[in-house]
């Protein structure tokens, strides 16, 4: 199937839905607009420079129409989930915030809405709200979802909040047959705020979804965020996702991206760090495995003096497992004593695997500091010399190996029963092997 | 040396190629058990690529000759089989392996060897007793047991490291590439120590060197001078001292006059 019959048929489901979706006038017009705007620019492609490491053909396969959504077992969810213990949990089905599925421990200062339920009885409120998609080139999946806009959560966290405990957000696709749907995520951190969000992208069954997400994240003065965003949906999935984030004065974000599961993702992240000595620290780990394809596209604008960026990607691809990272750092006339080190390193384990490492610096400011890095290469045959010399097995020292490629992301996440969840995984992924599973 | 004493390690007329060049050609060496060999030679003259072939280090293609570990066609064994059958390189440039703990690595490799044996594992709570003693020993601080492999370890420390790891190991024939060089006084003695210990009838130990310094510590049974890829010369300790007073030109002087 090509691109242009993809976009055919989301715009026929868009006819046959955009009649049923909330919101009144207001939001038709939006939708419909959003929907005009798509198939005027029509889907990504090779040709796009920020695209072109995608499998376009692939995901033009995918169904872009909506199904019932099947009610989920809280007992199967729970069983699947990560076991966060005290966490304060928002469940996400489908694209739409599921009341009866969230709860746990609720976190002081943590408030949420449901977008959907806002979209009926505020429109205007909601249009307000909602600021994706930018006009940008590469927001055509944000401009998808918009055309879509039916439900999702927003997430406050009140100035000067604070807790140990996670913000557990689950993003569930829960469809038993192919079907599409599209998520909506507002996040707004207060000033001064802590918080440690667990994002995490699980499938109950194996169809083949097409998942969209378009999240907006705005960070306070002073406010602390770690988050944490596990992919680790059935090889058939796909999740397409657009962020727009803002960081403000002395304020502070890391992410811990760890793509283990799903068919094709792709990552776009757009970060501001927009006030003077805003700090971020963007790190990644993904393995593409099987047929996965996992294509990262992270953009940090230093708009303000004394920020700072650190990246620190590590991507490995076996069988004929795809990747792509691509890392743009803007350093604007603003960012005087701005500060930015981006690290890219990936490990090819088959012959047909493949990753593509790009690293951009756009660079309007002398005053700065940028260093990058990107090396994409196999193992180290004296590393793995060395541990055969003292009588591991050449499958072991691979292995071995590849585990200790992913320490450093591994060691940076805070959460140990995530570390350990993922340590675990990726042990689980590469050929059984009890040493490895010993050492995480 | 009685007739009937084990023989542990055959060379016989091997010649190497690494990349382009012929660096062994038609080597032969010969240990038995109980002894210690020292290797000496000037740089370039092969004596890494001795170790490494014995080792199984990759990139080393045997053009002809053969090379016995107790009784075993040692050039037909994968380097894992070689370790699990007791032979030991301590590396000239011991790598570093982030990620992966030293310890670790440690009691991975001292389980590998048991198990081949046929011995029972040891647990964790066994090795670290075990490995505490023998660190104590290297004069090691143990937190670089729990660093990575080699992980920023100082020249002298991964040095140390290897010794450490042969000391656990117990290989009945061990292979030390250079593990003098560019260690101090007090290391050397230590290294020294290490080699001393391991020192038994049953095993053997070959030491490539290129000064005759370690060699006041670890008193040989034979001393070899490889040149141009051959054993040029062979004698008692008495010819590690020569080699210290006359140089390595003399050998060469020597064999080009013979």
């Amino acid at each position: 199937m090509t691109a242009a019959s993809a976009i055919d048929r989301i715009a026929a489901t868009h006819a046959r839905l955009a009649p049923l979706l909330p919101g009144g006038p207001e939001w038709a017009h939006r939708r419909g607009r959003a929907l005009a705007t798509l198939v005027g620019r029509g889907l990504p492609d090779r040709r796009d420079e920020n695209w072109k490491y995608l499998d376009h053909a692939r995901l033009a396969g995918y169904e872009f129409g909506v199904v019932a959504r099947p009610a989920v077992d809280p007992a199967a969810l729970a069983a699947a989930r990560l076991p966060l213990e005290g966490a304060c949990r928002l469940v996400i089905v489908d694209g739409r915030f599921d009341a009866a599925l969230s709860g746990g421990e609720p976190l002081a200062g943590v408030t949420h809405e449901d977008i959907g339920a806002l979209l009926g009885r505020e429109p205007a409120a909601a249009h307000e709200l909602l600021r994706l998609p930018a006009d940008d080139a590469d927001d055509r999946f944000a401009v998808m979802a918009d055309a879509f806009t039916d439900g999702g959560v927003v997430i406050r966290i009140a100035a000067g909040s604070s807790s140990p405990r996670p913000l557990h957000l689950l993003h569930v696709a829960s469809a038993m047959r192919p079907a599409a749907h599209h998520a909506r995520l507002v996040i707004a951190v207060g000033a001064g705020a802590k918080l440690v969000l667990v994002e995490e992208f699980l499938s109950l069954g194996d169809a083949a979804v097409f998942a969209n997400l378009a999240a907006e994240l705005a960070i306070g003065a002073a406010a602390d965020v770690e988050h944490l965003r596990l992919h680790r949906r059935n090889p058939e999935a796909v999740q397409v996702e657009t962020w727009d984030a803002r960081l403000g004065a002395g304020g502070s974000y890391r992410q811990h991206l760890v793509a283990l599961g799903g068919g094709i993702i792709r990552s776009n992240f757009r970060l501001a760090l927009a006030g003077e000595g805003a700090a971020c620290r963007l790190a990644g780990l993904f393995l593409a495995d099987g047929k996965r394809q996992v294509d990262i596209h992270t953009q940090v604008e230093h708009c303000a003096p004394r920020t700072r960026t650190e990246q620190d990607f590590r991507g490995i691809a076996t069988g004929r497992g795809r990747g792509a990272i691509n890392g743009r750092i803007v350093m604007r006339p603003a960012a005087r004593g701005a500060d930015a080190n981006q690290s890219i390193r990936n490990l090819l384990l088959s012959p047909l695997a493949e990753i593509n490492a790009r690293p951009q610096l756009e660079i309007h400011v002398d005053d700065v500091r940028c260093r990058h890095g990107a090396t994409t290469g196999t193992l180290d045959p004296a590393q793995l010399f060395y541990l055969r010399s003292r009588g591991l097995d050449e499958a072991t020292a691979r292995n071995l190996l590849t585990f200790a490629f992913c320490q450093d992301v591994l060691a940076g996440m805070p959460l140990p029963v995530v570390r350990d969840f993922v340590a675990t995984r990726v042990a689980d992924i590469l050929p059984d092997v009890e040493l490895m599973r010993e050492q995480a | 040396m009685s007739d009937d004493s084990r023989n542990i390690l055959e060379v016989r007329e091997l010649r190497v190629r690494a990349g382009e060049r012929i660096i062994l050609d038609g080597l032969s060496l010969s240990v038995r058990a109980g002894e210690v060999h020292a290797i000496m030679g000037p740089n370039g003259s092969g004596k890494s690529t001795l170790t490494g072939v014995l080792a199984g280090r990759p990139g080393l293609e045997v053009l002809s000759g053969s090379a016995t570990y107790l009784g075993r066609d040692l050039l037909a064994m994968p380097p894992e089989e070689r370790a699990r059958a007791g032979l030991f390189l301590a590396f000239q440039y011991p790598v570093e392996i982030p990620g992966v703990n030293n310890v670790y690595l440690m009691k991975a490799s001292l389980n590998a060897l048991r198990r081949h044996r046929g011995e029972p594992e040891l647990d964790a709570f066994e090795f670290l007793n075990l490995v505490r003693a023998r660190l104590g020993a290297m004069r090691m601080d143990e937190s670089l047991l729990n660093r990575g492999v080699n992980e920023g370890f100082s020249g002298g420390e991964k040095k140390r490291n290897e010794i450490l790891q042969m000391s656990l190991l117990e290989p009945t024939l061990a292979l030390l590439d250079e593990t003098d060089s560019g260690l101090d006084i007090d290391a050397l003695k230590l290294v020294a120590e290490g080699v001393n210990a391991l020192r038994s009838p049953a095993r053997a130990i070959v030491l490539v060197t290129h000064y005759q310094r370690l060699l006041d510590h670890v008193v040989p049974d034979r001393v070899h001078v490889l040149a141009g890829g051959r054993i040029v010369r062979s004698g008692g300790r008495e010819l590690a001292l020569e080699l210290e007073r006359r140089g390595y030109d003399w050998i060469q002087d020597g064999t080009a006059a013979a």
